[in-house]
């Protein structure tokens, strides 16, 4: 059978992950020219790679279409339902750290922990006619942080797909949930992490799709413990 | 729209229904998803069917009667009371059962009389209960939030705290979290010296004016969210907590007041005997639930059938007082429940404020009784 394992097809995220699997002794060729989005494997004939975006990655291995994939398990956990029943993360890969983090205002003087914002957000249609307005596009993430981790419902939601970090000055929502690495965009938007709000410490992972066939896979089993041995 | 897998008991719920003088009303399956989420709080997306319409206006499933028979109320504009009852068809994503089963009930609108309108919905609810599944001997539990409320305030707790314990009422585990929390100090750590110069003083107007002044540097409008005024307010609110701790005597009388769970024919004097015991004034909270039992007396109601356990509640925060659940007793299966939502129909956009209490029935799961 032939195992498909799905990487970052461009940026940071493929030289990295290529770095892994070189270390690893797994060497990817281009099939074709350089921008080709498939792969082989010197030496492992029944491996073949697919190049895809790393939010595609996490799709294809919820739906099984790929053995394994390099994605960060931000879109993972975000992208999958009962990401632990359809995926398995081998391992943690060292790079692409970023967290999900609950920010507000720095100037909401009075807020430092989720359950200050619980206050503010069950006092908020009462003083403003509106619940309290999360701009995000971790709708999975924040429902699971804020509804079954700290008893907080009384929210909204606000998608947003880029510049999140502006929404709170922008005027299009109170807070925001977003990644960040070295939190240096938040500050320049006056915003602040709260000191229990990290909704997800992620980095990049060597996932695995749970499927029957792998099994009595001796190649699923030689390529997990290859990669692991790189790290 | 004539419906072939209808419950065969629906018959005789729309007689009972129209026995006690409800106007059926029907509403559109398809409706605005905005209501249930604004309500009922963002967790509730993963539980509907959504859509969107061409124009991207957000559409899901009716997931439940109670708002779209108050929004048709507040349009229709017909005035109250109003007693409607309903049938019909609702839509969740469930772990168990179908996705698509029916539901129906009574909700009552505008009654001013509030013990006589909680005494008749429960009635109802028996009453319809008893009359499709025949025979069983039902159980009831009541919660009562406004006793709650009044414990609280009776025990003279910082209003911050009030308010947290009020909206954490009703989900046990949040609720106990909450109180373990509040037994410790929360000290308030990270403010600059300028802040804190500016608060020691108790110069409220400064703080606010530096609170202003840096939302107008930094780019935030002063009024889109939460205004200076009110960041300052709960700052000094949380230094006033932060130096205080639940003590030890208030906290056993909360638990020993949400481990109570009586007969409801018990249930005054239990009340009773915990205030005095804890020197507590419970006043219009107790006599108004003696209002309820005395009211449900009246309506002929068996009260043995209906427990009064304390800690029962919704935290939703348009629920008010009265909730109840009933199951037949011995099985866990919950076949009608309700409460009363005196808040709700403000929050849909009602101009005055109109009391409301009511109640649906499971109709599957009363299938399943009905077979076993």
């Amino acid at each position: 059978m032939t195992i498909t394992i799905a990487l970052p097809s461009k940026g940071r995220m493929k030289d990295d992950a290529s770095a892994i699997f070189e270390r690893a002794g797994i060497r990817i060729t281009a099939v074709g020219n350089d921008r080709s989005y498939r792969g082989r494997v010197e030496g492992w004939d029944d491996v073949e790679v697919a190049f895809l975006s790393a939010s595609e990655i996490s799709r294809e291995l919820g739906n099984g279409t790929v053995d394994f994939g390099v994605t960060g398990e931000d879109l993972v956990r975000e992208g999958l339902a009962e990401a632990d029943k359809r995926v398995e993360l081998c391992a943690r890969l060292g790079f692409g750290h970023a967290d999900v983090v609950v920010a507000v205002p720095e100037i909401w003087l009075d807020v430092d922990t989720m359950a200050d914002l619980g206050d503010v957000a069950s006092d908020f249609r009462a003083r403003h006619g509106r619940r309290l307005a999360i701009a995000t596009k971790y709708w999975r993430l924040t429902q699971q942080f804020f509804s079954s981790q700290h008893g907080i419902q009384l929210y909204r939601i606000v998608e947003s797909l880029g510049a999140t970090e502006g929404a709170p000055a922008s005027g299009s929502a109170d807070i925001i949930v977003d990644i960040t690495s070295t939190g240096s965009t938040l500050r320049a938007n006056n915003l602040k992490v709260l000191s229990d709000g990290v909704v997800l410490r992620s980095e990049a992972c060597f996932v695995r799709a749970r499927k029957e066939s792998h099994a009595n896979d001796a190649t699923v089993q030689r390529l997990i413990d290859a990669v692991r041995s790189a790290l | 729209m004539a419906l072939i897998n209808l419950p065969d008991f629906s018959g005789e719920l729309l007689a009972e229904f129209a026995a006690r003088k409800t106007e059926r009303v029907d509403t559109p399956v398809i409706q605005p998803a905005e209501p249930f989420l604004d309500i009922a709080g963002e967790d509730l997306r993963r539980r509907i069917f959504m859509t969107e319409s061409e124009t991207g206006a957000s559409l899901c499933l009716r997931p439940e009667f109670t708002i779209p028979v108050c929004l048709r109320h507040i349009e229709s504009a017909t005035g109250t009371p109003k007693r409607y009852s309903y049938l019909g068809e609702v839509f969740r994503q469930r772990r168990e059962g179908g996705n698509e089963f029916y539901q129906a009930g009574i909700e009552d609108l505008g009654d001013i009389n509030i013990a006589a309108a909680d005494a008749r919905a429960i009635g109802d609810a028996i009453g319809v209960l008893e009359r499709v599944v025949p025979g069983k001997r039902l159980a009831v539990t009541l919660g009562d939030q406004a006793v709650f409320e009044a414990v609280v305030q009776a025990l003279g707790l910082p209003l911050g705290w009030q308010k947290r314990l009020i909206h954490a009422f009703g989900n046990m585990s949040q609720l106990e979290a909450l109180l373990a929390s509040l037994v410790s100090p929360q000290f308030v750590t990270g403010l600059s010296d300028e802040i804190a110069q500016l608060i020691a003083a108790d110069d409220e107007a400064a703080l606010v004016a530096h609170i202003d002044a840096t939302m107008q540097a930094t780019g935030y409008s002063t009024n889109a969210s939460r205004s200076p005024l009110e960041i300052a307010r709960r700052l000094k609110e949380k230094l006033i907590l932060s130096e205080t701790r639940l003590d030890d005597a208030a906290f056993r009388v909360l638990e020993e007041f949400l481990s109570l769970n009586v007969p409801l024919i018990n249930a005054s004097a239990a009340l009773a005997g915990f205030a005095d015991a804890a020197g507590l004034k419970l006043g219009n909270a107790l006599a108004r639930f003696d209002g309820r039992v005395a009211a449900l007396a009246n309506a002929g109601v068996d009260l043995a059938l209906i427990d009064y356990r304390a800690a029962f509640g919704r935290p939703l925060d348009y629920y008010t007082g009265l909730v109840f659940e009933i199951g037949v007793q011995g099985t866990s299966a919950v076949l009608a429940g309700g409460g009363r939502f005196d808040r709700l129909m403000t929050f849909l956009g009602a101009k005055e404020r109109i009391p409301a209490v009511g109640f649906s029935l499971w109709l599957d799961r009363i299938e399943a009784e009905r077979a076993a």
